[in-house]
């Protein structure tokens, strides 16, 4: 938590908040109570809430007034919840997003079955470990 | 300067655009449609004055002339469960 202004001329000081637990993709971290799930991992030195869909590039906040969506990350099991505007709970559980399957790209087609013997086969598997 | 990122949604630079505006000469509309800029999840509400901007400074098109980039409802991003059925806070 070093990189906090705990001292502003308009805002006031930070000094005995109450923390608030959290996981980010399983990890624990630790916020401030009133931290926005972007101000409490940028004060954890996370600094990738999601990779873009198709590129894998990195993504942080961009606007950080929830006007871009750049900040999208999944908060229990909800999807594209702003992480700017949304603020810590106790035990939240937050997903960063992640590259999508590309049915139009052959080296990352995503795990889904491309003929139908293959959904067979897959479909037989399963009953087989639920049995 | 050339990289940098117009449409974050859509991942399109400067150069994307540029090269497009000149190669097709084309409106607001045609250069979305070519390159994506403008199409991805925040709807466009992010790039399109860059958009529009670069179209402007290649072609001289006023972006409120011929074939605008149009802004449709809904607004913002919207999830299916705001529209009714599903009640969460
Ligand atoms: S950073 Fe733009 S919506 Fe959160």
């Amino acid at each position: 938590m070093t990189k906090r202004i705990i001292d502003h001329p308009v805002l006031g000081t930070i000094e005995n908040e109450r923390t608030v637990t959290f996981t980010f993709d399983g990890k624990t971290y630790e916020g401030y109570e009133r931290d926005t799930i972007a101000s409490a991992l940028l004060a954890n030195d996370v600094r990738t809430i999601r990779r873009h869909e198709a590129t894998g590039n990195p993504r942080s906040i961009y606007c950080n007034i929830g006007h871009c969506f750049e900040c999208r990350c999944t908060v229990n099991d909800v999807s594209n919840i702003r992480a700017c505007l949304t603020l810590i709970e106790e035990n939240m559980v937050v997903k960063s997003g992640d590259v999508q399957p590309d049915p139009l790209n052959p080296n990352n087609e995503g795990p889904l079955p491309r003929t139908y013997e293959e959904y067979a086969e897959r479909k037989a598997g399963d009953t087989d470990e639920n049995a | 300067m050339k990289d940098v990122i117009i449409c974050r949604c859509e991942e399109v630079s400067l150069t994307d655009l540029e090269d497009a505006a000149k190669k097709y000469n084309c409106s607001a509309r045609e250069l979305k449609l070519r390159t994506r800029a403008g199409m991805g999840f925040c709807g466009g509400r992010t790039c399109r004055p860059a958009v529009d901007k670069v179209l402007t400074s290649i072609t001289g098109e006023d972006p409120t002339n011929n074939i605008p980039l149009k802004v449709a409802p809904p607004v913002r991003p919207l999830s299916l469960s705001d529209l009714g059925g599903v009640n969460h806070d």
